[in-house]
């Protein structure tokens, strides 16, 4: 499936991931892929997304709002939650094991390892690019580009990326009519 | 707001997203904490069944859990 995107929409799988990592989420999910849609310059899916009146700005808060959205919070802060004062902690092993014990654990390495590292798609993601290549193949396009992956998102079932693009009025019989147009101008033009 | 009504503030909260960090928190330096214990432990040649007893689980869990950090 993947060798028929085309050079942006590979851009926005990719880019999707760092939309996940950079909201500290353990999945790339359908708002990171519509996140992502933003970050790269000139697809047709933001033509569409503009033509509706939907700016990066307003989809960028509408993520931010979702439930488990922002930042999590450091060891330190989440731990002083529970009343445990994590440099107290550090304090106290590392005047038995050393300086930098703590940090220095197999367990530490591998949890600092699992944020930096490959994040898997979500389900409903995976579902949308799938969808993405049945939207391709039914407007008989032989590629699959950021458009196809908009139109993807606006199925049911495919989580938060359909739901703030409904909230926001993008339809899917309208956004379909308007990638259609798009394809055919840029082809005339 | 002082550190300490931060705290009290945040332990009283019912948002998931900061209980459940915490939790999250909270495992990962039991892992870490836990790790330097067993390794002391070996250093200072300890069997696995005594670290177990003294951990309240098995001797095989301990075992399969550390027998590949070689010691």
């Amino acid at each position: 499936m993947f060798e028929r995107f085309t050079d942006k929409a590979r851009r926005v799988v990719v880019l999707a991931q760092d939309a996940a990592r950079g909201r500290q989420a353990g999945t790339i999910r359908t708002e990171h892929l519509l996140a992502a849609l933003f970050e790269v310059p000139d697809n047709l899916a933001l033509a569409v997304l503009e033509g509706f009146g939907v700016t990066k700005a307003d989809v960028l808060a509408d993520i931010d709002r979702l439930p488990g959205a922002g930042p999590a919070p450091s060891d330190a802060d989440a731990l002083a939650a529970l009343g445990i004062d994590l440099d107290e902690v550090r304090r106290q092993v590392e005047d038995a094991f050393g300086a930098g014990a703590l940090d220095r654990t197999r367990a530490a390495a591998g949890r600092a390892r699992r944020r930096g590292g490959h994040i898997p798609f979500e389900r409903e993601a995976k579902k949308v690019l799938e969808l993405a290549l049945r939207e391709a193949v039914r407007m008989t396009h032989n590629y699959i580009g950021a458009e196809h992956i908009l139109l993807g998102m606006l199925h049911s079932e495919t989580g938060a990326g359909q739901w703030i693009l409904l909230a926001r009025g993008v339809r899917q019989d309208a956004a379909r009519v308007v990638v259609e147009e798009l394809v055919r101008t840029r082809r005339a033009g | 707001m002082t550190d300490a009504t931060r705290v009290a503030a945040a332990a009283s909260s019912r948002d998931p997203s900061i209980g459940l960090a915490a939790v999250a928190s909270l495992r990962g330096l039991l892992e870490s904490l836990e790790e330097l214990q067993v390794t002391n432990a070996r250093a200072q040649g300890w069997s696995w069944q005594q670290i177990a007893d003294v951990l309240r689980v098995s001797r095989q869990a301990v075992h399969k859990k550390y027998r590949r950090f070689g010691f």
